[in-house]
């Protein structure tokens, strides 16, 4: 079974084509792209001391990623591998390299630097996030030539792929293993090279890091920029400020902004399908809740029809979100009958505050209940603050008392674990990102050993929890696209009809454009940040990048 | 003037040992930095793993022991967040900070004290309550807001400057007008009520008597002399720039220990936050005493004391 993009591979062979003879590919990469982010991380070049959004920002443009993305659609496509196979016996992935690719030194990258970076990133040094989750499922890595390298698993991964691609996580990056065996880590980490469009050049900390476009045709396309440089800039009015002056031609920005950028004269660039924020239900399991109005699903359906999400997106979003798809489910999601479910969404999503009503007195609440609600942020979605708020009243209009309590994120997170006491019988404010394998995120919310075991745990496991098991199980061990797809659909389906974990709006991510610095470009469905989108970014004059 | 010096430097370690446990223990109570670094799908063994190996996984006051005991050697941990010593980084940003301080200093004095003196040699007319308004405005006016609107006005309307970020001269009048602005007003205030006092003294009148010029009498002799609070207030006002530079450096995008500060907070990095607030305290400690030696040798009553 061999995965490989029906839709990307010749597209890019198309681009390239068209790169090869337009008069934009004979231009030389000229001027310099200036990007103000609110944060830069760990601000280190070293993948192994990086987590994902760090990575995704700044890394990803000297880096490329053994599995990368489909740049059309979203989710992930061909990287560093062209294309990936999984043994007959499911206990192995073979990943195929593209010919021809180099480091920075000159170098060419192979199987032994894919295999030695893997190895890096599972290595007690590596602060990665997903190590551990690495160490467990890969037994062994094996290069078979120069382009082949096999990976032996723990028992059936399905997922592997997806998780070593930027689409999902960063600890595909591939590192230079000569090179850093050579000079060592310290002195990697001080001059890094990798085999990305852009190379690397300086890093100020707390203030900037600074790259340079290669000067050889490359994959990921070659840069239109001479120059990028990536500052810090923490203050969002300063950045704006930056980009209104044209001292940055792209800034990130938040929701609260967009008016404000707009009215400016400044273009807004949209991510669609970075994060998801959702309302769920701790608890409802316990022995404590049974008897609460949350432990019955049609009343968690009704504070579902009780929410206007268009008010939602138009007023709190600046009308610049979407109508959300079932839980931590988007337009490139892989295994998914994606047209079934944006349906399903419409219907099931619509405001219907009589229904709502109506539903409540059939389960004998005619006058409302006491909900419990504690409205929080993930870190780098604080819009969900301003979203709890909207639902609150929208609550209280059909009758429910409802009694809000604000959390920090930090400490509303230390809630989560353990037995939960102070979070059983709530309902919160919670999140899912845009990433395109939804399996991994349904395990996080719902299976008995998850952090957050929303329907039950290993000792209080009941009919709808062993479904989950069941269902969960089927679709990480299945091999067949056409089965997975069907299993994924049944899980998405089961999860859906709980009305537990409840989608309010998909939102996006945020860019003002400084038109006369930067031209047209667009970003990569469910990838808030543009580290894999800077060599696309073109001229003013030139022509635009996906419209 | 040695067991002054003695006194000094022990009352400065208690206050260090007090400002370390208070870090510490503030630190840890806003919340776990592993919270902030782990994806949603993370398992409760990729927790612990990471909470290991941050070296939080001991009893607060065992992690409170080897915090002190490693930083009576110099060792003030390792950044959660960059993985570099917390030292390093607070004195590769220090000279950021510092860079911009003489100039705000300057713009204080520069601006502040002749200010003072103008409203006290008008105490009571227009000239006097027109800088007490600015001082006022240049006291109660924050920072943050200040800095915004001097982006919009100099940098957005008229262009004429950039919008924040370390660069070349023009890059430094808003940021240090920001910063200087508080320390005017204290100058300003300071200096008129110095002056006043200094105005009523008996060696004034005979100044005067003998002859001298107004000129002399007040830019010599009676300035030099409503000078020394200042000097105290000097040292209060540098302390306070060191720790207040947070706001201005986050508004202008200026990488010094403000800046880091704000990041060792923002991602709860606590090793950073507490190496950061200690070696500001000792700086700022070190100024207080340099600035009481400099007191108690000009003026004796505070060394016989």
């Amino acid at each position: 079974m061999v995965f490989r993009s029906r839709v990307l591979a010749p597209a890019m062979t198309a681009c390239a084509a068209l790169l090869a003879t337009s008069p934009v590919a004979a231009q030389e990469p000229k001027g310099t792209l200036v990007f103000a982010v609110d944060s830069l991380a760990a601000q280190t070049l070293d993948p192994i001391l990086e987590q994902r959004p760090g990575n995704a920002v700044y890394q990803a443009a000297m880096y490329d990623s053994l599995v990368g993305f489909n740049i059309e659609r979203g989710g992930i496509g061909p990287g560093v591998a062209e294309s990936w196979t999984i043994a007959d016996d499911g206990l192995a992935w073979t990943f195929k390299l593209r010919a021809g690719q180099k480091w920075h030194n000159g170098d060419p990258l192979t199987a032994h630097d894919v295999k030695f970076s893997l190895e890096r990133v599972m290595s007690p040094a590596s602060q990665a996030a997903a190590a551990a989750s690495l160490r467990r499922s890969i037994k062994s890595i094996e290069v078979v030539d120069d382009l082949t390298v096999r990976v032996n698993t723990n028992g059936t991964q399905i997922g592997l792929p997806a998780s070593l691609s930027r689409a999902v996580a960063p600890e595909g990056s591939i590192m230079p293993k000569a090179y850093i065996e050579k000079v060592g880590d310290e002195e990697f980490r001080k001059k890094p090279i990798g085999s990305g469009p852009w190379k690397f050049v300086r890093n100020v900390p707390g203030d900037r890091i600074e790259f340079e476009a290669v000067d050889h045709a490359h994959w990921r396309g070659r840069p239109k920029f001479k120059n990028l440089h990536v500052l810090l800039v923490p203050e969002e009015a300063t950045r704006v400020a930056m980009a209104r002056t044209g001292e940055a031609g792209i800034a990130a920005i938040t929701p609260e902004t967009i008016e404000g950028v707009v009215k400016a004269g400044l273009e807004v660039l949209t991510v669609p399908g970075t994060t998801a924020p959702v309302f769920q239900f701790w608890g409802t399991w316990r022995e404590g809740s049974k008897d609460s109005p949350l432990a019955k699903k049609r009343v968690r359906q009704a504070l579902s029809l009780a929410l206007d999400r268009k008010q939602i997106i138009q007023h709190v979003m600046a009308g610049k979100a979407a109508m959300p798809r079932p839980f931590s489910t988007f337009s490139f999601t892989d295994s998914l009958s994606v047209d079934r479910w944006k349906t399903w969404s419409e219907e099931n999503f619509r405001y219907d505050p009589e229904l709502a009503k109506k539903i409540l007195a059939e389960e004998g609440y005619p006058n409302g209940f006491e909900l419990k609600f504690a409205n929080t942020a993930l870190p780098g979605t604080q819009f969900m603050v301003a979203v709890g708020t909207a639902m609150v009243d929208m609550w209280t209009k059909i009758g429910i008392k409802v009694t809000v309590k604000h959390y920090e994120w930090g400490a509303f997170s230390p809630l989560v674990r353990g037995d939960q006491p102070h979070l059983t019988g709530w309902a919160s404010m919670y999140r899912t990102v845009g990433r395109p394998d939804a399996p991994w995120r349904y395990n996080a919310a719902f299976s008995p050993d998850s952090g957050e075991r929303l329907f039950g745990d290993k000792d209080n496991c009941g009919e709808v929890c062993t479904k989950f098991v069941e269902l969960y199980s089927g679709v990480i061990n299945e091999r067949d696209p056409k089965k997975r797809t069907e299993l994924n659909d049944a899980m998405v389906e089961h999860v859906a009809n709980q009305w537990m974990s409840i989608p309010i709006i998909e939102g996006m991510g945020y860019y003002a454009i400084n038109a006369k610095k930067v031209g047209q470009f667009a970003a990569i469905a469910g990838r808030h940040e543009l580290g894999d989108v800077f060599e696309r970014v073109p001229h003013p004059d030139q022509s635009p990048w996906k419209k | 003037m040695g067991r002054f010096i003695v006194r000094r430097l022990l009352h400065g370690l208690v206050l260090l040992f007090m400002v370390a446990t208070v870090v510490f223990v503030l630190g840890r109570l806003t919340g776990n930095p592993v919270d902030l670094m782990l994806p949603e799908d993370a398992t409760a063994e990729d927790r612990t793993r990471l909470i290991k190996s941050l070296g939080l996984d001991g009893p607060m006051h065992t992690q409170f022991l080897v915090f002190i005991g490693n930083a009576l050697q110099g060792d003030l941990g390792t950044s959660i967040r960059m993985r570099q010593p917390a030292v390093d980084l607070f004195f590769s940003r220090l000279p950021n900070t510092l860079v911009i301080i003489p100039w705000a200093i300057l713009l204080a004095m520069v601006v502040g004290i002749p200010l003072g003196v103008v409203a006290a040699l008008n105490r009571g007319n227009m000239l006097d309550r027109g800088a007490g308004t600015i001082a006022v405005l240049g006291i109660a006016t924050p920072n943050f807001w200040l800095g915004i609107v001097l982006i919009f006005v100099f940098s957005v309307e008229l262009g004429w400057l950039p919008s924040g970020r370390m660069g070349g001269p023009e890059h430094y009048v808003l940021p240090v007008i920001t910063l200087g602005t508080f320390l005017t007003a204290g100058f300003m205030r300071l200096t008129r009520s110095s002056m006043l006092d200094v105005l009523e003294s008996e060696f004034v009148k005979l100044a005067r008597i003998k002859g001298l010029s107004e000129t002399v009498v007040i830019w010599k002799h009676c300035l030099r002399n409503a000078m020394i609070p200042l000097l105290t207030l000097w040292g209060v006002f540098v302390g306070n720039l060191i720790t207040g530079a947070i706001v201005t450096e986050t508004v202008f995008a200026w990488p010094g220990v403000g800046r880091l500060t704000y990041e060792a907070v923002i991602y709860r990095d606590f090793p950073l936050l507490q190496a950061v607030i200690i070696l500001k305290s000792i700086l700022i400690l070190s100024i207080n005493l340099l600035v009481d030696i400099l007191y108690a040798y000009v003026d004796p009553r505070i060394r016989l004391s």
